[in-house]
């Protein structure tokens, strides 16, 4: 019984401080001109420090087996974020079918990845720049590029390799991201709302806090918008990768790769046939 | 009760108590995080994580227990999205407790699980070098931005006043 994830009072009594000390610091805004403010929020404070718990050495109640409850209990407590979000959505239904031709075209929106590939041309990479580029890289689209191209292919690599990036660096990244995309770019607050639906639970959650603090009056609309687009990301997202994204990933790789490739910086394996 | 009791290597979080233990750990500590982040009473907010909790608990189970070859998200979202719906008898109640938990207590407490959760994927990540950081940061980059501008675009041509 000793074994039950939910009695790991270590990392559940972790958790609890991390969050108390987060809530207590509240959201810090540095103002960088007159009207422009980078926001940083208690949940920034959290996914640190929770990192930091983890490497820090002289913390020592904090290990693999900690972290690896952590990731499990992580995908059950998705499932709270998502009903929170389909709550607010359900209480918003009339306006997400007002908003049907917005929040379905903005996800052909996230082919713009592919845009990154010249550049990931240009660093060096091969084969791996369409397993890169072709989408953000999280677990659905992992499954789909291995599913097509096996999972030793330099493809597979590529994505494995924005997938374990975009763990670490992402949820952080992306809340960055929006805070200053939020003060530079005047676009609509529920294009904020909806594009923060990049179709991964904890990038989407961390992308909503700016958003929801730049428009204070906007929450159940934002909270919608961004959580049914998550979900449009979900079921109607993969389907563009594998139909459009990747098709289309491929077909400029093999355009442009004679033109502008440069020296693999790949180490060489023999069953790879040159590109 | 065996299949509560994993092997030292395997920690396993299935199974319907493991489920509902975690639950109330989570519901709890983000009650705690929310009263003193937004001074929203316990006992609502305790009814609104309770409330979110049990949707949670359906969509799992649904996933494991129904023979469709459904993600838990989907049905999670279904669940959510029909009890709030203007027309249910429950949206009024569901609504309104729900709405005691702000969205950011719970990803505050979310995210402090995905951070420990992450540590574990770090020496791979410092192995993978710049060139995949840059190319990782603009793929992320484009793919909020490029719906962000699509979306504005097709909202101002529709005429949504901002």
């Amino acid at each position: 019984m000793k074994r039950n994830p939910w009695r790991d009072i270590r990392l559940h009594g972790t958790v609890l401080v991390l969050v108390v000390i987060a809530e207590l610091i509240g959201t810090i805004k540095i103002p960088i001109t007159q009207d422009v403010a980078i926001t940083i929020m208690p949940l920034i404070y959290t996914i640190i420090l929770g990192l930091a718990f983890y490497l820090i050495k002289p913390i020592k109640w904090i290990h693999r087996k900690q972290a690896r409850i952590a990731e499990g209990a992580m995908m059950l407590f998705i499932g709270v974020l998502i009903a929170k979000l389909a709550v607010s959505s359900g209480q918003s239904i009339g306006l997400i079918f007002e908003m049907g031709p917005a929040l379905i075209l903005q996800e052909l929106g996230h082919l713009a990845t592919i845009l990154v590939l010249p550049i990931a041309l240009l660093l060096g990479f091969k084969k791996e720049a369409i397993g890169m580029t072709n989408s953000i890289g999280r677990e659905p689209n992992v499954a789909v590029v291995v599913d097509k191209y096996g999972f030793n292919s330099p493809e597979s690599r590529g994505v494995f390799a924005i997938f374990i990036i975009g763990t670490v660096i992402g949820t952080i990244f992306i809340s960055f991201l929006v805070t200053f995309s939020l003060s530079f770019l005047p676009l609509h607050p529920y294009a904020f709302a909806m594009a923060s639906g990049v179709g991964s639970a904890s990038m989407n959650a961390a992308a909503i806090g700016p958003t929801l603090a730049a428009f204070p009056g906007l929450e159940t609309q934002i909270e919608a918008f961004a959580g049914f687009s998550n979900l449009l990301s979900f079921c109607v997202g993969i389907y563009i990768v594998i139909f459009v994204a990747l098709p289309l990933t491929e077909k400029i790789y093999n355009w442009l790769e004679p033109k502008i490739g440069r020296e693999s910086i790949m180490p060489k394996k023999e069953d790879e046939e040159d590109a | 009760m065996s299949e509560f009791i994993d092997g030292s290597e395997n920690v396993s979080v299935h199974g319907i108590f493991n489920w509902i233990f975690l639950l109330a750990i989570f519901s709890i500590i983000t009650v705690i995080g929310n009263y003193i982040g937004y001074k929203h009473p316990i006992q609502d907010s305790l009814v609104g994580m309770g409330i979110l909790s049990l949707i949670t608990l359906a969509g799992v189970w649904m996933e494991r227990k129904l023979p469709l070859n459904i993600s838990s998200i989907i049905y999670i979202s279904v669940i959510g999205i029909a009890l709030a719906f203007p027309t249910m008898p429950t949206s009024e109640f569901v609504s309104y407790y729900v709405s005691k938990v702000e969205l950011l207590s719970i990803v505050t407490v979310f995210l402090a699980y995905v951070g420990i959760g992450m540590g574990k994927s770090w020496n791979e990540f410092k192995s993978l070098g710049g060139r995949a950081i840059i190319i990782t940061i603009l793929v992320i980059a484009s793919t909020y931005l490029g719906s962000a501008i699509v979306a504005h675009i097709v909202l101002v041509m529709t005429g949504v006043p901002a």
